[in-house]
């Protein structure tokens, strides 16, 4: 269940709309940070706080890939490996990722600090290669700016 | 006007609608998958292309609205390949394992696949695999015969408002799914499984036992549960009903069915029916024939008439039998037994509502198209949840919210808890407190109307007294209510079973009649209002004539050719009375369980026990039959012909679909009894009941079978509706308690059951299987409570072991069980008071101690 604070948050993204069925995605990503994951206890409880049916908090929650959809570490690495991304050596990145922290593609780190997932663009071609940490956005990455980056990231 | 062309067919338009519409409606076939005719457009399966002149590529026609001068080719060589395609890319995932499909022969997808083509793919990776689903309690899911056309998720949502269904994840990866067990709110409508075009949504009751090609045949007939009078066809094989199929533009259901409607045929299957008469010997019921039951039921009957007089006898009506039946009913109990102490267990709510408002705002007041609530602006919900007791009237409730009208709920209705606009919830049983406030509000802008001077006097002397209360949304339900052009009020029989009930529905009547608002009754048995105007009322002949009437009676008497006694029978409650005083000797029970359906079961159970004779006729042995003297094996609305009349007033025709193997119908036994006791009855069918009917009841006035099948028999018929209405309201002295008490029982009404006889249907027993007590969550927090935990429960003189089932949107401290499961029924824990004016049972006020077991 969400606590007293967290519901009001989501009152506070419904007053935004003109209806509670807009305020989903955004409580999504409260539920989201409250839980870790979109869990069936976090659907729930999304359904609840916007009085929506079940049935359409999932259907929704399960079509957009930049929820997560099972629990993850603390920080979410989202790295791009389409055309640009690629041309400019984000597959040397992937590898750097496996060797120094054993991330792999939907994985989580042993000590739950990080997870990855491999994304198609996320609009940052002038800057390929590029990733998306949690909200932050990194680009002309470079084997060794990366592991510099993810020191900040404890 | 809109002229278009389709296949060289000119077609003239009124309205701009979709080419698949256009087509259709010109008889035009053109093949389409995701679209339906009660869902909103979709346009997703590509199976619809057609060409149009001046376009560059294929259109999906049921996507595409038309222009004046298109010029549309529904078939052709290019339409051809492209749905060929497409079907290939449908059949990508597909098993095609049409012969061991139940859908094989009625599915859509294997008619187009066999017109068009496609029948060997060109994909090469492996096909999706899931595994056919049967952990929902009724329905099947086979994800790989899945087309994704949200067709059932539509319906799911936008027509059922149910919302159970969603398409999760995307790209191949999506599929059909219910939410998770635990918190799937799925209503069992099975309206997804009538949608869906392929064998993608199964019922299991019919999981491989027969093929659509092998039905004997199809009747069409009415649904025998709810007073809604939902139409559908029965499919009957090797004489026993294997499916209710509802069918778009047939009754007022128009395609869509309720899930007791849907599932709960099979109690007539049941192994349990009665096969033969019973007689009661050295205390036991033992098998005897037809003509020693009805001669020793002739004999008592005859011997008690002549030594007490007809007021010794009783009989309790069915609002599960026809209208004939009713009818027959009575006139035996006026002529043969010379008794008006008639009545049935409408009393407890239905009937006496019903009357009640007839009598101060005239006859037909309730009779409203179903239809005609979607066209309110303001829904006024009060004393039931309508999604519940009448489903389909339900969802036009719904339906309505989705227009825009504002929804608002006085009390619990936890089926529109996502469509209202406003809920108020008055103290525990002071619903009539409440209403007289708001209508005395109202009457301060409207009143007033000058029409019926005896409800202006009523409400100008409740204005002097009442008392604004202390509840929250008091003020916007009274500003929602007068800001309403097109206002209806759906009432349901919870606060008719008050001790004060008639104070709560005077101030209905009022406000009713001050915002010229349409009334709805729900009506929780199929012909409530049919046994109403067969006359089987203490106080009124057919038609709603007073009894007490001299020329009313004196058409009656002439007609039937016998004298019919002058003063007012027993009303229910009264009839139970007196039978434990001993005042009445012999009852007679056609289709009812009174020792199970009458709230006090132990009292009404002690005084039926007392009684010298008691007779009765039904399908099973139920707690009634078991202390009966004589019990006789009926029929079952499947096996017979008759009308029902809904809550609306309309008549629809029943029809026999199944052979009896035993058992008569209730009109035959009733006849015969006549006979036998002198009193001629000679009808050789239902047919020459509804003449008689026609010929005497002022209300059903010409009324005859073929009228009524081409289903236009709508209040107020041809008849002579009785115009005069009273000039004193009845009224009763005020009486107020306090309810301080944790909790109060109050009985609950069941989506998925109805009476005694949902008992018997296997189906309907597998979605809900027993009974549970429901209360607010937050209570049973505070009690340390969870779903699902078994309590204890104790009231003044009783008490029951169940488990609980939480409710989230219960506010207040009514906890509900409902009357429906044997030996645990709500009914067996409350006690009642009369209401001095509608003589309904009262049954606030009982107080209960929960514990944890
Ligand atoms: S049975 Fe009715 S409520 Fe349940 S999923 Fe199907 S349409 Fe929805
Ligand atoms: S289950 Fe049937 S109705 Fe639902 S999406 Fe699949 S094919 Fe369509
Ligand atoms: S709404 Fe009533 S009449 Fe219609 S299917 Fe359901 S129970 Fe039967
Ligand atoms: S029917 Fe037109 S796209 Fe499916």
């Amino acid at each position: 269940m969400l606590s007293e604070t967290v519901l009001k948050e989501i009152e506070e993204i419904k007053a935004k709309y003109p209806s509670a069925r807009s305020a989903l995605l955004p409580a999504l990503y409260v539920a989201q940070r409250e839980f870790g994951w979109q869990s069936e206890k976090a659907m729930q409880a999304v359904a609840q706080a916007l009085n929506l049916p079940e049935a359409e908090v999932r259907g929704t929650a399960t079509f957009y890939s930049m929820y997560k959809h099972k629990p993850m570490g603390r920080h979410l690495i989202q790295l791009c490996t389409n055309v640009s991304c690629m041309i400019l050596g984000a597959e040397r990145l992937v590898d750097f990722l496996k060797n120094r922290y054993g991330l792999t593609q939907n994985g989580t780190t042993a000590d739950g600090r990080f997870s990855l997932v491999i994304m198609e663009c996320i609009g940052g071609c002038d800057m390929a290669p590029a990733m998306l940490l949690n909200t932050d956005f990194y680009g002309d990455l470079t084997e060794e700016k990366i592991g510099e980056i993810l020191g900040g990231y404890k | 006007m809109i002229t278009i062309t389709i296949n060289g067919k000119e077609i003239k338009l009124e309205k701009p609608v979709t080419v698949l519409e256009a087509a259709r409606a010109n008889g035009i076939k053109i093949p389409a998958l995701c679209a339906h005719e009660q869902l909103e457009k979709y346009g997703g399966c590509r199976l619809c292309l057609v060409e149009v002149e001046k376009m560059p590529r294929l259109q999906t026609s049921c996507t595409l609205t038309v222009a004046d001068g298109m010029v549309i080719k529904t078939e052709s060589e290019n339409i051809t390949k492209a749905r060929r395609g497409v079907l290939e890319f449908l059949l990508i995932n597909h098993p095609l394992d049409c012969p061991v499909c139940d859908k094989a022969g009625e599915c859509e997808l294997q008619d187009l696949v066999s017109k068009y083509g496609a029948s060997a793919g060109r994909f090469k990776e492996e096909k999706r695999k899931t595994p056919e689903s049967h952990e929902d309690r009724i329905l099947a899911r086979n994800m790989e015969r899945c087309i994704l056309c949200t067709r059932c998720v539509r319906m799911c949502k936008d027509v059922q408002g149910a919302s159970a269904l969603t398409i999760v994840e995307r790209g191949g990866k999506s599929r059909m799914e219910p939410f998770s067990r635990e918190s799937f709110n799925c209503e069992y409508c099975g309206n997804c499984h009538t949608v869906c075009p392929v064998g993608a949504i199964l019922a299991r009751p019919n999981i491989h036992n027969y093929r659509p090609w092998q039905i004997d045949r199809e009747v069409e007939t009415v649904c025998p549960y709810c007073g809604v009078g939902c139409s559908f066809i029965l499919q009957v094989r090797d004489e026993s009903i294997k499916r209710t199929i509802p069918k778009l533009g047939l009754g007022l259901n128009n395609g869509l069915l309720c899930s007791r409607g849907r599932w709960g045929y099979d109690f007539a299957n049941n192994p349990e029916r009665l096969k033969y008469p019973l007689i009661r010997k050295n205390g036991k019921l033992e098998q005897s024939s037809w003509d020693e039951a009805l001669g020793l039921i002739v004999n008592k009957l005859q011997t008690i008439k002549n030594t007490q007089g007809g007021k010794a006898i009783a009989g309790i009506a069915s609002p599960r039998c026809t209208n004939e039946d009713n009818y027959v009913f009575q006139k035996f109990l006026r002529t043969a037994c010379q008794t008006n102490n008639i009545d049935s267990v409408s009393r407890l709510g239905f009937a006496s509502a019903q009357r009640y408002f007839e009598d101060i705002l005239g006859q037909g007041i309730t009779a409203n198209m179903i239809a005609g609530l979607k066209n309110s602006d303001v829904i006024i919900v009060l004393g039931g949840d309508p999604t519940a007791v009448n489903p389909i009237l339900g969802l036009s409730v719904r339906a309505a919210a989705r227009n825009g009208a504002k929804i608002v709920v006085i009390g619990n209705a936890k089926g529109l808890e996502r469509f209202k606009t406003l809920k108020v919830t008055p103290p525990v049983f002071k619903e009539a407190d409440v209403l007289e406030a708001v209508l005395s509000e109202i009457a301060k802008v409207k009143g007033p109307r000058g029409e019926k001077p005896a409800i202006d006097k009523r409400i100008n002397e409740l204005a002097g007294k009442y008392r604004t209360p202390e509840i929250s949304g008091f003020n916007e339900l009274k500003e929602l209510l007068l800001s309403g052009k097109s206002v209806s009020i759906v009432l349901g029989t919870d606060i008719v079973q008050r001790t004060n009930g008639h104070k709560a529905l005077f101030a209905v009547a009022g406000i009713t009649y001050l915002l010229e608002a349409r009334l709805y009754l729900l009506s929780e048995r199929a012909n409530e209002q049919g046994l109403i105007d067969m006359g089987c009322l203490p106080d009124a002949l057919p038609g709603g004539r007073p009894l007490n009437i001299n020329d009313f009676r004196k058409r009656f008497e002439t007609s039937w050719g016998s004298s019919i006694p002058s003063d007012n029978g027993l009303t229910l409650m009264e009839i139970v009375d007196a039978s434990r005083d001993k005042k009445i000797k012999a009852l007679y029970v056609m289709g009812e369980n009174p020792a199970f359906n009458i709230p006090n079961n132990p009292y009404v159970k002690e005084a039926l026990s007392a009684l010298e004779f008691l007779v009765v006729q039904d399908i099973f042995l139920t707690e009634t039959a078991e202390i009966a003297h004589v019990v006789l094996p009926a029929l079952s609305w499947s096996e017979k012909d008759g009308t029902y009349t809904n809550l609306e007033r309309r008549i629809q025709r029943l029809r026999k679909a199944v052979n009896a193997p035993s058992g008569m119908e209730d009109w035959k036994i009733i006849s015969e009894v006549s006979n036998r006791m002198g009193c001629k009855m000679q009808y050789r069918g239902t047919e020459e009941i509804i003449d008689e009917i026609a010929d005497i009841s002022p209300l059903y006035k010409g009324l005859t079978y073929d009228e009524i099948t081409k289903g236009n028999c709508l209040w107020p018929y041809k008849g002579e509706p009785l115009r005069g209405v009273i000039s004193e309201i009845p009224a009763a002295p005020e009486k107020s308690d306090d309810y301080k008490g944790d909790f109060y029982l109050v009985p609950e009404k069941l989506l998925f059951h109805s009476g005694t006889l949902s008992r018997r249907s296997s189906s309907l027993n597998r979605i809900c299987p027993e009974p549970s007590l429901k209360i607010g969550e937050g209570h049973a927090q505070r009690l340390g409570l969870k779903d699902g935990d078994n309590v204890k429960i104790h009231a003044s003189d009783g008490n029951l072991s169940i488990k609980i089932s939480t409710d989230r949107y219960i506010k207040d401290n009514l906890v509900f069980i409902s009357n429906n499961f044997e030996g645990r029924g709500v009914f067996s824990l409350l006690r009642y008071s009369l209401d001095p004016v509608t003589k309904a049972p009262g049954l606030e006020g009982c107080e209960i101690k929960i514990e944890k077991a």
